[in-house]
């Protein structure tokens, strides 16, 4: 109880402000604890780690992290990981027919997965429900709230991902403070730990993205030249390589989510053991399939390919050659595969470093950014200039995109750009924002749709809109519109493309309140039922050996008080009813237990011979 | 204020990029958000904002020699959205961009790569072109106009190669 009232009270300072890495296969907060970052244990022994996993009970009940991956081969669908995967995505979206053991709703808009225990719920809740382990894990932690967040994000995430992860961190109560990009937080934990000064190549491959940045660090500034990437690669591909060829050589042709699930478990094990094994053995139904290092980088070539060419665009976006660089960075765990390194070494001419746990480097460094962003006395001179990775541009004639904002400007940043009325009298336009190097709208993501509307009616060419676009730190758009001849501010609705409105999330917000009440009222009735249990029990068993004790008045009494509680317990649903009801009937029986005392302290003295008092 | 006003510069063609940088982190240093104090009130947030913004665009323009051309020319009054380009240089681009049409169709990245070169040096050229007029305001005006009007065209189909090659290896 102590600890809800702590969390109630409004006279405590804030809280503890913390980084979050929310990874595709595990999770981390770190916090920032006598000027020096670390990562924040679970309590029960797990490690820094929160296995990215989330399992949801027939009984509606969610299991998060270890424990839920301990379910994934008895429920694969009902538990969910990698989800990060489908943030700000829909199902028409490739990455939903990539092997998995998902199970997702049919329907347009975002992604939603059937799972137990009710209505099917999308990767915002899920992701949600991670951060609220995470959040919680602080709190035991600080022994106090925690309410503010920097939550790291794949540099290469678009807007709607980026929103998407946003949207997650409300569901959870947290303020976010800031989307951190992963490989400049990365940075910051590397250079304020070795001082560093110069440029530095972060190459950062995790269980589900990839990214490389390139950064200027200057007298504490961190300052990203450059960013490439690739949002849907990293180490889960590489497990489903392994699967793949599993599958293939077995002839399996439609395996089920539970072979898939299992499977795909067996490929990741298979694929840690190679890092430090030329050959291993994968065990799966029942049978055994070797694979050898060799096998291995052979099938992963394709995908070290493709980050290969995100790294030579990003430093030609950068203007800077391999060779002027003064460092390289590993991040992310799929960093460890030793082929990866070698590939590294080979794209930028010389050996990378990793001396910092390439798990724990990114929520080391959203730690230190909540840190300079919340800590008034910090007085030391550092600050992070990131970009933003995609151009943004709008559909025009045809369906060609034109540029607004270019990949790789600094951030926050704006762009205005004037629309003409083409039609005497239009008094309304729709403009469409995209996300995407590709020169046709179709190749690229699109972000949002709106219409602006109150255009004065006049000729055609004579009505002009100047619309603004603005990219915030978060790397996040809002849009805003002026008419020029009346200079009136254009009411503009943003409909998200692949995003959940606010509408959505209030009303996720308010279920989630609701079921952490209800949750909550749920577990004090059940103890007050086990309590009523307990204490009938123990009333029958005093009446069967002490009834001689009460008179027939008295003994009508007691036994009308149990048949009472009886029926409450059974029936109710409000613990503090039944609680009354407890209290009333312990009343009852205090004079009945006082004589059963009696009568045993006097039974155990007549039993003892006079020699023993002696 | 003008972007190059922001920076405390002239307003000139030539721009010392590294210096341009380093006045860019100092003013960051200063005007950036995240250096106000946790307790900075909403509104001298927002303003914040709004001067790294400035801030940051004005980088993107200075920093980019064809940018900073077409927005020096901009101080100048000249706009040069409907400029009309001499009939030969269009035939030209046209004839240019029918060719990158057949090639990519061909998927024939090697030549798309050639075309690239080719326009690049065009590019480069007539820019040099017009930064030289621009040096020599206000007599430059129309020589700097007609060179960057066509550096406009250029740079268009180099955009349009670089989506080629985005589309090759997505």
């Amino acid at each position: 109880m102590k600890g809800l009232l702590q969390i109630h009270d409004p006279l405590k300072p804030r809280g503890h402000a913390v980084g979050i890495d929310l990874g595709t296969t595990n999770s981390l907060v770190a916090a920032v604890v006598q000027g020096k970052p670390r990562c924040l244990p679970a309590d029960e022994g797990e490690g820094v780690l929160l296995p990215s996993v989330v399992h949801y009970g027939q009984d509606g009940g969610v299991v998060v992290g270890a424990r839920a991956v301990a379910l994934i081969p008895e429920a694969p669908t009902d538990t969910l990981k990698s989800v990060k995967r489908f943030m700000g995505k829909s199902l028409s979206d490739a990455e939903t027919r990539k092997l998995g053991s998902y199970k997702f709703t049919p329907g347009t808009g975002v992604v939603r997965f059937e799972v137990a225990g009710g209505h099917p719920v999308t990767p915002v809740e899920v992701s949600g429900e991670i951060l609220r382990a995470l959040k919680r894990r602080a709190e035991s932690h600080f022994a106090g709230k925690v309410e503010q967040a920097v939550i790291t994000v794949p540099a290469y995430f678009d807007d709607a991902q980026r929103q998407a992860t946003k949207d997650a961190g409300r569901l959870a109560g947290l303020e976010v403070l800031r989307l951190l990009n992963e490989p400049t937080a990365a940075a910051l934990a590397y250079g304020l730990d070795k001082g560093s000064q110069g440029l530095f190549a972060v190459y950062d491959l995790g269980g589900g993205t990839f990214d490389v940045s390139i950064l200027k660090l200057t007298d504490g500034i961190f300052e990203v030249k450059s960013t490439g990437g690739d949002s849907a690669l990293g180490g889960d591909d590489f497990d489903r390589t392994i699967a793949q060829h599993v599958l293939d050589e077995r002839q399996i042709v439609n395996p089920s989510p539970d072979q898939i699930a299992r499977l795909l478990q067996a490929a990741r094990a298979a694929k840690e053991r190679l890092t430090d094994h030329g050959e291993v053995k994968l065990d799966f139904g029942g049978r055994s399939t070797t694979i050898t290092r060799a096998q291995f980088d052979l099938w992963v070539t394709p995908l070290l390919q493709r980050t290969g060419v995100a790294c030579r665009r990003a430093l030609k976006d950068a203007g800077v050659k391999a060779a002027e660089l003064d460092g390289v960075v590993l991040v992310g765990g799929s960093t460890r595969v030793p082929s990866v390194r070698a590939f590294v070494a080979e794209v930028f001419g010389r050996q990378p470093l990793a001396d910092i746990d390439p798990d724990q480097v990114v929520a080391l460094g959203a730690a230190v950014q909540a840190d300079l962003l919340t800590n008034a006395d910090r007085q030391d001179e550092v600050l992070l200039l990131d970009v933003i990775p995609l151009s943004l541009g709008l559909e025009t004639m045809g369906g060609v995109v034109e540029k607004v904002i270019s990949r790789n400007s600094a951030i926050p940043i704006a762009a205005a750009q004037v629309f003409t009325t083409f039609q005497d009298g239009q008094t309304a336009m729709d403009i469409h924002v995209v996300q995407g190097e590709r020169e046709l709208v179709e190749d690229c993501r699109s972000l949002a749709r709106f219409r602006l509307t109150d255009i004065p009616a006049l000729p055609a060419g004579m009505g002009r809109v100047e619309v603004r676009f603005a990219i915030d730190a978060d790397g996040i758009l809002s849009v805003s519109a002026k008419e020029q001849s009346t200079g009136v501010a254009q009411q503009i609705t943003v409909k998200p493309t692949h995003g959940l409105t606010d509408d959505e999330i209030e009303q996720m917000l308010l279920d989630s309140i609701d079921h952490a009440e209800d949750d909550m009222q749920k577990r004090l009735l059940r103890e007050q039922q086990l309590e009523a249990q307990r204490m009938l029990l123990d009333a029958h068993k005093q009446l069967q050996q002490n009834g001689d004790l009460l008179s027939a008045a008295e003994r009508a009494d007691f036994e009308a008080g149990i048949k009472g509680l009886t029926e409450l317990a059974a029936q109710t649903t409000d613990h503090l009813a039944l609680k009354a009801a407890l209290g009333e009937l312990d009343e009852r029986s205090k004079p009945f237990v006082e004589r059963i005392m009696n009568r045993a302290i006097s039974s155990a003295v007549a039993g003892h011979s006079v020699e023993d008092y002696r | 204020m003008t972007h190059f006003e922001l920076f405390g510069l002239q307003p000139h063609v030539d721009v010392d990029v590294s210096a341009l940088e380093a006045k860019h982190r100092a003013l960051s240093m200063q005007l950036h958000p995240d250096r106000l104090p946790p307790s900075a009130d909403g509104a001298t947030r927002r303003r914040a904002v709004e001067q790294t913004t400035n801030l940051n665009e004005a980088l993107k323009v200075l920093k980019d020699p064809t940018r900073r051309a077409l927005y020096l020319l901009g101080l100048h009054g000249v706009d040069l959205e409907h400029r009309q380009m001499p009939l030969p240089f269009l035939e030209e681009i046209m004839e240019r961009r029918e060719r990158l049409d057949a090639a990519r169709a061909r998927k024939a990245l090697a030549e798309v790569t050639a075309m690239a070169r080719e326009v690049e040096a065009l590019r480069d050229r007539a820019l040099a072109a017009a930064q030289a007029a621009l040096r020599t305001l206000p007599q430059g005006l129309e020589m700097a106009s007609a060179e960057l009007a066509a550096v406009k065209y250029y740079q268009r189909f180099l955009e349009e190669v670089e989506a080629i090659e985005e589309e090759s290896h997505p």
